[in-house]
C-alpha cells in the first residue's frame, strides 16, 4: 500500500509541474531572469545570453507537451540553456567577439553594491578584489566544472538539481565542484 | 578528529562530499568552522553579484510567448559586426590601394619616359649621320672621342 500511495503522490506532483507550462506566459515572465542570469554569467556576452535565453524559451515552448515533469520547471529550462550554452561557446567563429565584448561588464560596479559598507576600507578592497578573482577564475575553468560552479553558487541549485540539469551523475558533479573549488580557492587565497 | 581541516577537505565539504566526522568536527572546531564560514560568504557575494550584474544587463524580459519570438539581440550581431569591419576595410582601404596602383603606374610611365629620352639623346648626338658612319673609321679621331657629340664641332 506503502508505494503505491508514493506513487501516487510522486504523479501528482509530476501533473503539477507539467501544468504549469499550461501558463507558459507566466513561465516567461518568471523565469526568464534566470535563464538570462546563468547564460550571461557563463558566456559574458549580453547579446548571446539575450540569444540563448530566447532560444531556451522557444525550445521548450515547442517541446512542452513533452515535459512530464520528472524535475521542476526551472531545472528543465536550465538543463536546456545548459546545452545552449555548450553549443553556443563551442562555436570558435564567436570566440573573438566574445573576449572583445566581455570587457564592457562592469563586475567592480556590482560587486561595490554587494560588499556592505560596515568594513574597514581595506576589507571592502580584499572582499571587492576576491569578487573579482572568483568572477575570472570561474571564466578560465573549463566547461563542465564552470556550470557546475555556476549552477551551485550562483543558481544557488542542490547537487541533485544540479545533476538533473547537466545530465550527470551526483557524484561526478561532486568532483567538478571540487576541482572548480580547489581552483577558485587558489586564487582567492593569492590575494590574502 | 583533533586536526584541522585540510584544503581538500574544507573544498569536499563545500561540493557536498561530507563525512561524519567532518560534520562533528566543523561543530567542535571554531577555525575550521570560521574558515568554512568566510568562504561560503564570499561565494554568496559572489552570487550576488553576478545577480546584480544581470538585472544591469537585462533589457528586459519578453511578457508572453508572442513577444518572445519577436525579440531580437537590439545591438548588432557579430555577424554584422564581421561585415561592417569588411566594409569598412574596403571603404578605407580601397582609396589607398587605388593611390598605390596609380604611384606604381605613374613610376613606370616616368622610368619608360626616361628611357626613351635617353634613346633619343642617343640618336641626336651621332656624330655623323647614320649613312656615313662606316666613313668614320677611316678619320683619324681621337679614340675616346670617337662617337662623342663634341666630335662633330
Amino acid at each position: 500500500m506503502q508505494p503505491m500511495a508514493t506513487s501516487t503522490l510522486m504523479t501528482d506532483a509530476f501533473r503539477g509541474r507539467a501544468a504549469e507550462l499550461e501558463d507558459f506566459d507566466g513561465v516567461v515572465r518568471l523565469h526568464w531572469p534566470r535563464v538570462f542570469r546563468f547564460a550571461l554569467a557563463s558566456l559574458r556576452d549580453r547579446d548571446a545570453a539575450e540569444t540563448v535565453t530566447q532560444d531556451c524559451f522557444l525550445k521548450a515552448y515547442r517541446a512542452k507537451d513533452g515535459f512530464r515533469g520528472e524535475s521542476s520547471v526551472v531545472t528543465w529550462l536550465l538543463q536546456i540553456a545548459v546545452n545552449l550554452v555548450r553549443d553556443h561557446a563551442r562555436n570558435r567563429r564567436l570566440q573573438f567577439w566574445k573576449r572583445n565584448r566581455a570587457a564592457d561588464f562592469d563586475f567592480d560596479g556590482a560587486s561595490d553594491e554587494i560588499v556592505t559598507r560596515d568594513r574597514s576600507p581595506e576589507a571592502r578592497a580584499l572582499a571587492k578584489q576576491q569578487l573579482h578573482a572568483i568572477w575570472r577564475a570561474s571564466e578560465s575553468l573549463p566547461e563542465r566544472q564552470r556550470t557546475v560552479f555556476l549552477l551551485r553558487f550562483v543558481e544557488d541549485m542542490e547537487i541533485a538539481e544540479i545533476a538533473a540539469a547537466t545530465k550527470i551523475k551526483e557524484g561526478t558533479v561532486k568532483i567538478h565542484l571540487f576541482r572548480a573549488l580547489q581552483t577558485v580557492r587558489a586564487r582567492m587565497e593569492n590575494l590574502r | 578528529m583533533n586536526q584541522h581541516l585540510t584544503s581538500e577537505q574544507i573544498s569536499n565539504w563545500l561540493a557536498g562530499e561530507r563525512t561524519p566526522q567532518q560534520e562533528s568536527h566543523l561543530r567542535e572546531c571554531p577555525v575550521c568552522a570560521g574558515e568554512v564560514a568566510r568562504i561560503q560568504t564570499t561565494l554568496q557575494s559572489f552570487g550576488a553579484t553576478v545577480d546584480r550584474l544581470s538585472e544591469q544587463q537585462m533589457r528586459g524580459a519578453p511578457q508572453s510567448v508572442r513577444q518572445l519570438a519577436a525579440v531580437r539581440p537590439q545591438t548588432t550581431r557579430p555577424l554584422r559586426w564581421a561585415l561592417a569591419v569588411a566594409a569598412l576595410s574596403i571603404a578605407v582601404g580601397l582609396p589607398f590601394y587605388e593611390r598605390t596602383m596609380n604611384e606604381r603606374h605613374r613610376q613606370e610611365m616616368a622610368k619608360a619616359d626616361a628611357a626613351l629620352l635617353e634613346q633619343i639623346d642617343a640618336e641626336v648626338s651621332r656624330a655623323v649621320p647614320a649613312p656615313m658612319e662606316p666613313l668614320i673609321d677611316l678619320v683619324a679621331w681621337d679614340s675616346t672621342n670617337s662617337r662623342g657629340g663634341s666630335t662633330t664641332r
